[in-house]
């Protein structure tokens, strides 16, 4: 195998890009909104509307990739650019009428995909029609003017002069003119000047070939050529054809077969362009720079920007009109030298990852996988290479979802690729397919007495992010919570709902329906009745719960948060109720969740329980007023740490210490041997959590170095019948006077030398399960709980774990 | 180590001033600018993306009155209408509560006016209840006359002021106030019920209210 194959695969001529650049028009001063806060910068709502521009999928047109804002409202779009612009190609060369034909085929194919979306090229030259190598066309820069609000939001004229259509002149150009056919209009008139045919008579087109004194070359075009232009050319819009209907003419047959019987199914992609401009600005590439570079982007000292005058009410004047603010036509085409060099060394079969059936003389024979473990996530997430193995990798496995549902889960133990986190997520929150289907069904518009609440409350969530803040990502997120509503009628909005909407918004910007699907498998999942209209015994159910883990692992922390008053209840509602994600910035809850969708409801309790772990030489040093202020304002949570952490102890936590009766038992099936029926009453005086007899059971058979079972029964029942390797400390022979441990007696090294074991306690209905349990937690005993129900639950058990107790 | 007043006694047992603390609660419909005001008042900011506000946040001020510091616990709570059976656990207890409406917004008026009822029912008799009509600045937009609130606070014994978290008009003053007429002798401090010591998930408690005046 040659090196250079691999970069082959990545040197294709289609797979270049190219970018523009802009200014938004600026407010005014600080000119404020009816509600008196600032208005959205245009150039944020110029992103929000692009994102439409990266579905958008044809062979005649260029990608779209990515759109920039930098200072001032600049505003960079990132597009696919290749091949050689018409302008170019016609001053040197002469097109057959038959490459013109296919020519005006593809470039009506293109716009016909545009027109479907609503929206309209209004740039149509020869300079944004690129020809490839094998002959056919993509159309360039074709979002601008459905990115700028119709032309709204620049000030300069959205057109390509000499091939607007009549009715755009008509109307001024801040009219707003949305006519499709304006594109039409101007696919003739550029046809026409392909044909280097300046002119017409009874038509427009024959007048404008004799303005050019072209009427000869006009005369000899064949007849379907001279048809096509002169239904484009219509000067009435209404009368103007439309795409499809041009398309159907039969002079386009011949193009037509072989390109649409691709159309079949969707061939697979081994990597895509937005996939190699993913990589190539991991790999150090910049877009902004580039511009730079190349003048596009140039910096004149801010001392040449000041206005000679600037009234009191803040009116500047003589203040030199920025050029830039202008359209600059002008394309900076992408270096892509060090990322061919950077990735020169990847074999082919990198291209291919085996995913199945891997048998041992293949994979000996596969290379070494590129090898980040134990690169912090951070790190690998930047790394290109490594980057390129993810993407690749899961890709694929994507692509054979529902299939690899598991093999997605595994991979994504190690870690999720950034670029594909909204594919991989909703692949782990199992969403079907059809989830289209499923929220187009649903009232997403009819006004209902939740809307003000709703729209209060968009306008300040994440607002510090583009998308979410963009006009199209406030339009998208009420849409999503009022079709939220409208669905789940047994439930009701809370505040909260919104941040909880906000990641899966913003992984799936471009597709509003998988949003919802995945908050929709995500609540019941991870917030089971959380969002009943009276929620306040599923919530401080789970707030007890969360006070007992920190008993459980951190008894020191918990009996100092207990002796200064610092109840959860006062700072860890939006914890749970948002998961996180109204506490935290957008990048961290990513990476939060990653996990979180790797594990059970139980798992926000952890992240809750190292949030504390985090910060416990704080917390243990402090009175009440300094714990909750550390909360009013969470300092820097360090989320890697946080993740290990809230791994860990879920992971060495049985399950079921953090056990709920309103958990969804459609998650976490219960048995008999498992914890039922504890009321809140109960729950809310236990400082220790119960384990349940499922639990011990198995910890005895399978790990019996990881439990002290402490047996509080007296010592005859002992003597008749005990738990395998229990031991005896009657209740009765305990003073709890003093917290000390030794008042134990022989048993009390046991304890003290138990290391990580996780102690519980069993009794019967003779024994007080309270007072012991307490005791323990009061000498700081790690990992105490107490046995639901009583010893009776383990007699009938097979095989038996029990065994008279003569022994102990 | 429970006792959070313990600060306010000088180790030299000097008297130079009074050192009081109280616990104010800001209650209010949602988006009014609860939020708004005590960030304003505690950090002198303004951010107009302020996040909403779920449960209550806590924040700590204090400011100077002639020879008496007093320092304010400010409890701010959710103003979402199902948050409000958490609503208790912040006001029982406080020594006083803003409550506040959008002059914008007729509607978060008429919610303030049940605070209130709520307040003069279930609060501390002596609770020193401010109101507030925030987002002053708006005024063009004013759907609340200020005549309007004007009354209503004398016939209910409130202290009123319009106020706005954008331009800080009002804010320290309102808060100013406020501190004039808590009382600041012992014997009308320990009226909340001093809840020290008690544990919160009992129910009957609030968070552990101040209202501790050391000399
Ligand atoms: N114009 C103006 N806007 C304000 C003022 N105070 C707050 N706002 C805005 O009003 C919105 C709501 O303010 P918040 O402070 O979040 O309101 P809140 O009462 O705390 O709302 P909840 O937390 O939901 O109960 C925010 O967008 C603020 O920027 C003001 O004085 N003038
Ligand atoms: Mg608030």
């Amino acid at each position: 195998m040659t090196v250079d194959m691999p970069v082959s695969l990545l040197k294709n001529p289609e797979l270049k890009f190219g970018a523009i650049t802009f200014f938004a028009k600026q407010h005014k001063g600080d000119t404020c909104g009816s509600n008196g806060l600032p208005l959205t910068p245009n150039s944020i709502i110029i992103v929000g509307n692009a994102q439409l521009l990266k579905t958008i999928k044809s062979p005649f047109l260029c990608d779209f990739l990515d759109i920039i804002r930098g200072k001032h409202e600049r505003t960079i779009v990132v597009s696919q650019y290749c091949g050689t612009p018409l302008a170019k190609i016609i001053d040197k060369h002469v097109l057959t009428h038959l490459q013109i034909k296919k020519i005006a085929y593809q470039a009506l194919k293109g716009l016909s995909v545009l027109h479907k979306l609503d929206i309209v090229h209004r740039n149509l030259s020869n300079e944004n029609i690129l020809r490839q190598e094998n002959g056919d066309i993509k159309l360039f820069n074709y979002g601008l003017y459905h990115m700028t609000n119709r032309g709204a939001l620049v000030s300069f004229p959205v057109l390509e002069v000499l091939y607007t259509a009549p009715e755009v002149y008509l109307s001024g150009f801040d009219s707003g003119h949305v006519d499709k056919k304006v594109d039409i209009w101007s696919l003739g008139q550029r046809i026409r000047k392909i044909l280097s045919l300046l002119q017409v008579n009874t038509s427009i087109f024959e007048k404008i070939a004799r303005e050019h004194n072209c009427y000869e070359v006009y005369l000899n075009l064949p007849a379907d050529l001279k048809e096509l232009i002169e239904l484009c050319l219509n000067i009435y819009p209404s009368k103007r054809l439309s795409c499809e209907e041009l398309l159907d003419k039969l002079y386009f047959n011949e193009f037509r077969d072989i390109q649409e019987q691709k159309k079949m199914w969707e061939p697979f992609e081994v990597f895509s362009i937005q996939e190699l401009y993913y990589w190539w600005q991991l790999a150090g590439g910049d877009v902004f720079q580039e511009l730079k570079k190349q003048g596009l982007i140039r910096s004149s000292p801010p001392i040449l920007s000041l206005p000679s005058l600037v009234l009191i009410e803040g009116t500047l004047l003589g203040q030199d009109r920025n050029p830039a603010t202008l359209y600059d036509p002008r394309i900076v085409e992408m270096p892509l030298e060090t990322l061919y060099q950077r990735f020169i060394h990847i074999p082919i079969t990198a291209f291919y990852p085996l995913i199945h059936s891997k048998s041992d003389i293949i994979s000996s024979s596969d290379p070494p996988p590129y090898d980040a473990t134990g690169l912090p996530l951070v790190i690998k997430e930047k790394d290109p290479e490594y980057q390129f193995h993810r993407v690749i990798l899961f890709r694929r496995l994507l692509h054979g979802y529902p299939f690899t549902k598991d093999l997605i889960r595994q991979e994504a133990e190690k870690d999720i690729p950034p670029l594909l986190r909204g594919d991989v997520w909703s692949a782990l929150l199992n969403v079907p397919q059809g989830y289209e289907r499923d929220y187009m069904r649903l009232d997403k518009y009819s006004h209902t007495t939740t809307d003000r609440q709703i729209e209060v409350d968009i306008p300040r969530c994440h607002q510090y992010n583009e998308l979410l803040s963009s006009t199209q990502g406030h339009k998208k997120l009420k849409r999503i919570l009022k079709a939220w509503v409208y669905k789940n009628s047994q439930y009701v909005y809370w505040q909260g709902l919104d941040s909880l909407t906000a990641p899966f918004l913003y992984l799936n910007f471009n597709d509003e329906a998988k949003a919802f699907a995945c908050l929709s498998n995500f609540i019941p999942r991870y917030l089971h009745k959380f969002f009943l209209k009276d929620n306040t015994v599923v919530i401080e159910e789970y707030l007890a719960k969360f006070s007992q883990l920190i008993s459980f692992h951190d008894p020191q922390l918990a009996n100092h948060l207990h002796d200064i008053n610092f109840d959860p209840k006062l700072f860890a509602i939006p914890w749970i109720l948002t998961l996180f994600s109204h506490v935290f910035p957008l990048y961290k809850i990513l990476h939060l969740w990653d996990k979180l969708l790797l594990c059970d409801a139980s798992f926000p309790l952890h992240i809750g329980l190292s949030i504390l772990t985090q910060l416990r030489d704080r917390l243990l040093t402090s009175g009440f007023n300094e714990c909750i202020l550390l909360f009013s304002d969470l300092p820097e949570v360090d989320i890697e740490k946080c993740v290990i952490a809230s791994m860990q102890t879920y992971q060495s936590t049985p399950r079921s210490i953090t056990s709920r009766e309103h958990e969804n038992e459609q998650f976490y099936k219960k048995n008999d041997l498992d914890i039922r029926g504890v009321t809140l009453e109960e729950l809310k005086k236990e400082s220790c959590p119960r384990i349940s007899a499922a639990d011990i059971i198995n910890t005895v058979r399978k790990n019996p170095d990881k439990i002290l079972l402490i047996d509080i029964r007296n010592t005859t029942l002992f003597h008749r019948s005990c738990v395998k390797g229990s031991v005896n400390i009657p209740f009765s022979s305990v003073s709890f006077n003093e917290t000390v441990l030794d008042n134990l007696g022989t048993h009390s090294s046991l304890i003290k030398s138990k290391g990580d074991k996780v102690v519980a306690i069993i009794g019967d209905c003779e024994t007080d399960l309270e007072r012991f349990p307490n005791f323990l937690l009061q000498c700081n005993v790690s990992r105490v709980c107490v046995l639901h129900g009583d010893f009776n639950r383990f007699t009938s058990v097979i095989p038996t774990i029990l065994t008279s107790g003569t022994t102990n | 180590m429970a006792n959070r007043t313990g600060t306010a006694q000088r180790p030299n047992g000097q008297t130079q001033g009074k050192i009081c603390q109280f616990k104010l609660v800001l209650l209010g419909e949602s988006a009014v600018g609860k939020s708004s005001l005590v960030l304003r008042f505690v950090k002198g900011q303004f951010h107009e993306y302020q996040e909403s506000t779920i449960g209550a946040a806590f924040l700590t001020q204090t400011i100077c009155l002639d020879d008496t510091t007093v320092k304010f616990e400010i409890w701010d709570t959710a103003g979402q209408e199902r948050y409000h059976s958490l609503a208790p656990m912040y006001y029982r207890g406080a020594q006083a509560a803003i409550v506040v409406y959008d002059i914008t917004n007729q509607d978060t008026f008429g919610r303030a006016k049940t605070w209130v009822k709520e307040l003069q029912r279930q609060a501390s008799p002596t609770i020193v209840i401010a109101l507030a009509g925030n987002k002053q600045d708006l005024a063009n937009k004013r759907m609340v006359e200020y005549e309007e609130a004007q009354t209503y606070a004398d016939e209910n014994g409130l202290l009123f002021m319009e106020t706005s978290a954008k331009t800080a008009m009002n804010v320290n003053d309102i808060f100013l106030a406020i501190a004039k007429k808590l009382p600041k002798n012992e014997q009308n401090t320990g009226q909340a019920g001093n809840a020290q010591g008690r544990r919160l998930t009992e129910g009957d408690t609030g968070p552990r209210a101040a209202g501790n005046c050391c000399k």
